[in-house]
């Protein structure tokens, strides 16, 4: 007798996963027969999946898989990110590849999974398989235009950076492996914290941070950002922007975000030389976050096309987010992941709009948008707000993001208080560039006046980003819980199991 | 609040009106006159409600609050808290006025009317909105809310440099407002204790309340304030503005329709100082006494250069600008003197300014129109043209230079001589000559400009035939605007004893009285 009850408890950890897994698996066979079932089927999919995270959520379930992975708040959250990513892509993605759609939505799952799967990893080598499922999946959606020649040209640019920063991860990981001998997150972590720093310990959070920076687009591994992002279809472009970034955010909160709050903990309780140690290592995080913020807003401001300039954007954005790094707290995280939320949304509309507009034959340039708001005014008036939002406009989702999202780094010593100036500036000139949009669409003259209809389904995935920019800004509140719950449940579980690690291996002198 | 007997959230309506009409003007692309109707008729409801309220307040001591938690989380705690007192409730009154005069004024708007009106009234929103908010995150939304419809209705209805004027404009104040935020949020975490995921740390509360109670048990030091007031001052003073952060205003007035200038000018400018009030004297009172002689300095040279920069003008517009600055230093001067008729005068020289500028902008613009031109050494001799035009000129243009008997005068007279008396028994009496000496520049600037435009030989070098007087809603605006500018100079007291628990209580925080 199968011991029916005994599996569904045993996968219940990563029930979404299957659940979008047995759906990627089916795509092909429905694509056969018809593309837009395909992708009704598999935002229906998508839809459950996030239903399932949702109840699971809901009821407060933590759960482990093998010590593998981990089902607990934040990866609920993450997961709903990412299966809302997943939706909204499928959802633009009506008009690509209209011979191998099937294909194209399995690759698309699959590759969500693999992020999902990021998120849940308690180990490295689990960690590792699921940036890989989302990384090869990811180089064959670039390449999805086949007879585009700009669309190969991304996907082998891609194809050789994601390469070369798997490697240097790879490495990374096996010096770790050498000098703590373990491959469970949480213990690596430990053992990076109460050790001394040696060479070889710098060379492997120097080859990990460089291996990952590349994922993050944070300066100077953003190059290929612009030129992949232009190349590749745009919902694969957005897919990556909204989606793919934040797995590599999600590693960084995994490896250092957790390895600073340990070292604080572990000062607090046992070792006060502890905080000494990384203190260096925060500010290269400092230093980073600044530039990437300076060159991606700089180098926005002269794009002519729509998708290098959001791709610009996005490199500038990695740099708010970076600020979660410097600052390490559990409201800092919290904060980091409201931005990451809001983002999906913003970011996300911003290059739906485009990829509706792409679908009626206007160019990616930011000059064929002039007079946009007399030929279709909503969409028009949806790229302000996405714009907007994006610039940190009031009472929009984006400023809220980043009010939070500042306020977590002005902390009593006032340390990051340069980086928040920093920000600041940096979003102001941001304003200069998205305004710039703004104002071809609603203040230049048109050549033409003719209307332009874009396709239901462009319709409801960018109702649903716009209304999502409006409520998350007006009435924040229930998603920052989420955000803190999440935070909380995160960083204090591990807190719980550092303690207990630590005082097994030195119990406190009676 | 009860008026009359009726229990009438005032607070919510006067920011409910205004955005209904906004979203209803934007519906009326069909019919052209509907805009404008939808407009005076939203913004005279809310000129009506903000009459009644001043009314019931006056039975008290114009103090009103009302709240609710917005975003309560357990670290983050952010309330729907709006409020009055004498200083904003007067702010509220020249804002509804101002929006509804200017609504009457440009009636006869004709590109797109439905997104002009929508825009005006859009802004009314965050221009109230920043005089009742009592939160700082409230404050800093409508603070930001109100500039992106004056982004628009610059870069939609201006001159031809328009662009450039309006995305500077934006710039400019952006920086300047994100400034002020890093220094909200040094204030919140520090009134906080630096955090609940600190050790003896609470929820990070924004209002202004709790800041206020943080402030007055000490738990800011001398050096906290007076960075923090450093922080916060660059962010008004830009908004203000004064000189050297100036150089946005010209060329955003010189661009900008009428409309945008006077609510730019009669409104915008004041939430600069109603800023410095309400946030730098009232909540970090060490850090003004800190940076008080700073403030006088920039303060003086703000209202001589104005005033210096006004002469060398040739367009009639960005001479009006120019003297814009120079009166808003003066209401900075009166600020740093840190005292009850310093400040209160402040007060009232803002709210005059506000209908007194309308009124130069509104001329301005009228020259613009009928004569075809604002550069001064084209016009000449228009008074025989249009008298009723001259009329409104002088008027403004005298207020503006501080006749007795009109509203300009009673403020200056005041700001002078509460600055006299801060000077009076020390050594520095003699820097009170500067601020003399800024009374005859402007004097001089005016009445120049009046000789070479309306009076004198009738000028050959535009149409003078095509040249008509002033349109019948125009003389109801700028009628309307000159009767208060009389009435609030002959009887000053209906303001400033709206005034009085306010500044008392300012001057309490700042240890003065």
């Amino acid at each position: 007798m199968v011991d029916i009850m005994g599996f569904i408890d045993y996968v219940t950890p990563l029930a979404p996963h299957l659940i979008l897994i047995i759906a990627a698996l089916v795509a092909p066979a429905i694509g056969m027969k018809s593309g837009k079932a395909t992708e009704v089927f598999m935002i229906i999919a998508g839809v459950f999946a996030m239903i399932v995270t949702g109840y699971l959520m809901w009821t407060g379930y933590v759960g482990e898989f093998e010590g593998l992975y981990q089902f607990n708040t934040f990866t609920g959250l993450m997961s709903l990110l990412f299966l809302s990513v997943f939706i909204l892509v499928a959802m633009m993605s009506s008009a690509e590849g209209r011979k191998h759609h099937g294909e194209y939505f399995a690759l698309l799952a699959v590759s969500t999974v693999g992020m999902m799967l990021v998120c849940a990893a308690e180990d490295m080598i689990s960690l590792f398989v699921g940036l890989e499922l989302a990384n090869i999946t990811a180089f064959a959606l670039v390449a999805f235009k086949k007879n585009d020649p700009r669309s190969s040209e991304a996907a082998v640019k891609f194809l050789i950076t994601s390469g070369l920063s798997t490697a240097l991860f790879l490495y990374g990981m096996s010096l770790v492996y050498g000098f703590t001998g373990s491959m469970s997150i949480n213990e690596i972590i430990y053992h990076m914290a109460v050790t001394d720093p040696s060479v070889s310990y710098m060379v492997a959070i120097v080859v990990l941070i460089a291996g990952f920076a590349f994922k993050i687009s944070v300066i100077p591994f953003h190059a290929w950002v612009p030129d992949v992002y232009e190349g590749a279809p745009t919902p694969v472009s957005t897919f990556l922007a909204i989606g793919s970034k934040k797995m590599g955010f999600v590693v960084f909160f995994k490896l250092f975000l957790l390895l600073f709050i340990a070292v604080h903990f572990l000062s607090q309780i046992d070792d006060p030389t502890a905080a000494m140690r990384i203190h260096e290592l925060q500010w290269v995080f400092g230093m980073l976050a600044a530039g990437t913020m300076i060159v991606g807003n700089v180098v926005a401001i002269s794009q002519t096309s729509i998708k290098r300039m959001l791709a610009y954007s996005t490199i500038a954005q990695s740099g708010y987010l970076m600020i979660v790094l410097c600052v390490g707290t559990e409201y800092a995280m919290a904060t980091g992941l409201f931005y990451m939320i809001v983002h999906v949304f913003m970011k996300g509309g911003a290059f739906i709009v485009v990829a509706a507009l792409a679908a009626r034959g206007l160019g990616e340039n930011i000059s064929d948008y002039k007079g946009l708001s007399k030929r279709a005014p909503l969409v028009a008036f949806a790229m302000l707000l996405f714009m907007f939002a994006l610039a940190g406009i009031p009472p929009l989702a984006g400023f809220t993001a980043k009010f939070f999202l500042f306020s977590s780094a002005v902390t009593p010593d006032g340390t990051w208080i340069w980086l928040v100036a920093v920000a600041v500036i940096n979003s102001a000139i941001s304003l200069y560039y998205y305004a710039k949009v703004v104002k071809t669409m609603y203040v230049d003259k048109g050549t033409t006046s003719e209307r332009i209809r874009i396709s239901g389904s462009f319709k409801l995935a960018i109702a649903i980003c716009a209304i999502g920019t409006i409520i998350i800004g007006l009435y924040p509140g229930p998603v920052l819980e989420i955000c803190e719950a999440a935070a909380n449940a995160y960083i204090g579980g591990f807190k719980e199991w550092l303690f207990d690690f630590h005082s097994e291996l030195f119990p406190p002198i009676p | 609040m009860e008026f009359i007997g009726l229990e009438i959230p005032f607070l919510y309506l006067l920011l409910l009106v205004p955005l209904i009409g906004a979203v209803l003007s934007g519906f009326t692309h069909k019919n052209r006159k509907m805009a404008k109707y939808v407009a005076i008729i939203s913004s005279g409801i809310t000129l009506a409600l903000s009459l009644m309220y001043i009314y019931a307040l006056s039975s008290g001591d114009y103090f009103d609050s009302t709240s609710f938690a917005w975003i309560d989380t357990e670290w983050i705690k952010i309330s729907f808290a709006l409020g009055v007192d004498g200083m904003s409730i007067l702010m509220v009154l020249l804002t509804t006025l101002l929006v509804f005069l200017v609504s009457i004024f440009s009636g006869s708007e004709s590109n797109s009317p439905n997104t002009f009106f929508g825009l005006i009234l859009a802004m009314e929103v965050g221009l109230l909105g920043v005089f009742l908010a009592q939160d700082y995150f409230l404050f800093y939304i409508f603070w930001e809310v109100a500039l992106v419809p004056m982004y628009f209705l610059i870069s939609g209805w201006g001159g031809p440099r328009r662009h450039y004027a309006a995305i500077k404009f934006f710039i400019y104040t952006h920086v300047a407002s994100l400034i002020m935020l890093i220094g909200i949020f040094a204030m919140a975490m520090m009134a906080a204790g630096g955090g609940p995921w600190v050790v003896g740390g609470g929820a990070v509360d924004f209002s202004f309340a709790a800041i206020r109670d943080a402030m007055e048990n000490d738990m800011f030091d001398k050096v906290f304030q007076t960075a923090i007031f450093g922080m916060m001052f660059l962010g008004f003073a830009v908004k203000m503005p004064v000189v050297p952060f100036h150089t946005w205003l010209p060329d955003a007035h010189v661009e900008a329709p009428t409309a945008g200038s006077v609510l730019l000018a009669g409104v915008m400018l004041k939430m600069g100082t109603y800023g410095i009030i309400r946030i730098c004297l009232e909540m970090l009172p060490d850090g003004a006494h800190a940076w008080q002689p700073v403030m006088i300095v920039i303060a003086l040279v703000a209202i001589l250069y104005g005033a210096y920069a006004c002469i060398a003008q040739k367009d009639l517009k960005k001479m009006v600008a120019f003297s814009s600055i120079s009166h808003m230093g003066l209401v900075l001067l009166g600020i740093a003197t840190l005292s009850e008729l310093g400040i209160t005068f402040a007060i009232f020289q803002m709210f005059a300014h506000g209908l007194i500028t309308a009124v130069l902008f509104m001329v301005c613009g009228i020259a613009g129109h009928n004569a075809g031109t604002r550069e001064i050494p084209l016009l000449g001799g228009l008074a025989g043209k249009m008298p009723k035009f001259a009329f409104f000129m002088m008027f403004g243009f005298m207020a503006s230079l501080g006749l007795p008997g009109l509203a300009g005068f009673v403020a200056e007279f005041g700001i002078i001589m509460a600055f006299f008396e801060y000077l009076a028994g020390t050594a520095y009496l003699w820097v009170i000559v500067f601020a003399l000496a800024s009374l005859m520049l402007t004097a001089g600037y005016y009445l120049w400009a009046m000789q070479r435009t309306i009076f004198g030989k009738e000028t050959d070098r535009i149409d003078i035939k095509h040249v008509h007087d002033v349109s019948k809603p125009e003389t109801l605006a700028l009628g309307v605007l000159c009767a208060l500018i009389a009435l609030f100079g002959i009887m000053p007291w209906l303001v400033v004893d709206m005034l009085g628990p306010t500044v008392d209580m300012i001057c309490h925080f700042l240890g003065v009285i």
